[in-house]
């Protein structure tokens, strides 16, 4: 719908409109445009009592237009992104390059950091067979798959999402150990060294433990966070059928149930592809 | 289900749409907040589906010699969330003056 305007608007706000409709997504454009065109006109020829004043038309309502155009765009961008692997992998990476800055800052320096950070990453190193190990061992991440050519590229698209998710993490972690670690130093140099190589093994333990969980709480497919949980079956009925959570992929692309308590017939959680032709209209 | 917690200007904005103030400079004008509020907010509410907006038919524009207006209005949730925030702000009824059609 496109509202015509009995007498034109006033340039500043043409101009406005101009600008602002360049903030809102493609396919909501026209509707924005109709939609503040007709109230603008209505704020213009309201009754003198109830008219807004100079300051108010010209400082209040540009910023009210602007803000709804800029609340489109991130909404449609929230919507667009959330949950997505490339979201995951840029927000990781501006956390380290955060804690890349502070450690900067609280160093004065790239030279004396870049001799603290290479020779704290050789202690580092060391600890790394131990948290490899650790991570490995207490991660539950067997899941039930058919092969085919078309899931082997899947497969590779995973590994390689968690190999740079992973590899992210354990820089994050060293960064923060080596910002956590600082105040430290000015007391005791000795004991701040070793104070690093506990709060680096802490830090990546716990963001390896994270990285392996949200790996499994992606889609297979498009690594998309899952969503919906919705509980199936009873707890009281452990022994006699399957309970647990059930998510699902919100492109369609299958389901994946978590069992609540492992079981001999139901180890691990399951990942569920849809039924081929599942998504095509019923014919009748 | 439990109606959601609003801030006080989406609750207040909520109040306004039940006492039938229908669209953006309506609202703006009784609650006095300010346009970069009330818009955000009320697509916020729409969002989350406590408000739907539909546009005024042409016809009844085009006869008042007026371009057509987008109207808002409560949904059945909406309407259970504003109750509950006037229940939670009760300043909410006497800041609020009644629409006079």
């Amino acid at each position: 719908m496109s509202p015509r305007l009995p007498s034109p608007l006033p340039l500043f706000d043409h101009a406005l409109l101009c600008v602002a409709q360049k903030i809102v997504p493609c396919t909501q454009r026209e509707e924005w445009l109709d939609s503040w065109r007709a109230e603008l006109w209505h704020i213009h020829h309201a009754s003198p009592g109830r008219r807004p004043g100079i300051l108010r038309l010209a400082v209040d309502l540009p910023l009210g237009l602007l803000l709804d155009a800029l609340w489109l765009r991130t909404h449609s961008w929230r919507r667009t992104f959330s949950g997505t692997p490339t979201l995951c992998l840029a927000s990781l990476q501006a956390l380290c390059l955060l804690s890349f800055l502070i450690a900067l800052a609280s160093y004065g320096g790239w030279h004396t950091l870049g001799l603290h950070l290479s020779r704290q990453a050789e202690h580092c190193l060391l600890a790394a067979p131990f948290i490899l190990f650790v991570s490995c061992a207490t991660a539950t991440s067997h899941r039930i798959e058919r092969t085919s050519t078309k899931k082997t590229v899947y497969w590779i698209n995973r590994q390689l999402f968690f190999a740079a998710k992973t590899s992210l993490v354990l820089l994050l972690a060293f960064l923060l150990s080596t910002d956590l670690s600082r105040p430290f130093y000015v007391p005791f140099p000795t004991g701040a060294d070793l104070l690093q190589i506990l709060f680096f093994v802490i830090l990546a333990l716990v963001s390896l433990r994270w990285s392996f969980f949200d790996q499994e709480q992606r889609c297979k497919q498009c690594l998309r966070y899952l969503a919906t949980p919705a509980r199936v079956g009873r707890p009281s009925h452990n022994l006699l059928e399957w309970n647990g959570t059930e998510q699902i992929c919100k492109q369609g692309h299958g389901l994946l149930s978590i069992p609540e308590m492992e079981s001999s017939w139901r180890q691990s959680s399951q990942w569920i592809d849809p039924p081929s032709g599942w998504n095509e209209p019923a014919s009748i | 289900m439990s109606p959601p917690r609003l801030s006080h200007s989406a609750a207040l904005i909520l109040k306004a749409l039940s006492l039938g103030y229908c669209f953006g400079f309506d609202v703006m004008e009784v609650t006095g907040l300010p346009s970069g509020t009330v818009y955000p907010a009320l697509r916020r509410l729409e969002r989350d589906e406590l408000v739907q907006s539909k546009w005024e038919p042409e016809q009844d524009a085009s006869a008042n010699q007026r371009p057509a207006r987008r109207y808002y209005q409560l949904t059945r949730e909406g309407k259970a969330a504003a109750l509950a925030a006037t229940e939670r702000y009760p300043l909410l009824a006497r800041l609020l003056p009644e629409k006079h059609s």
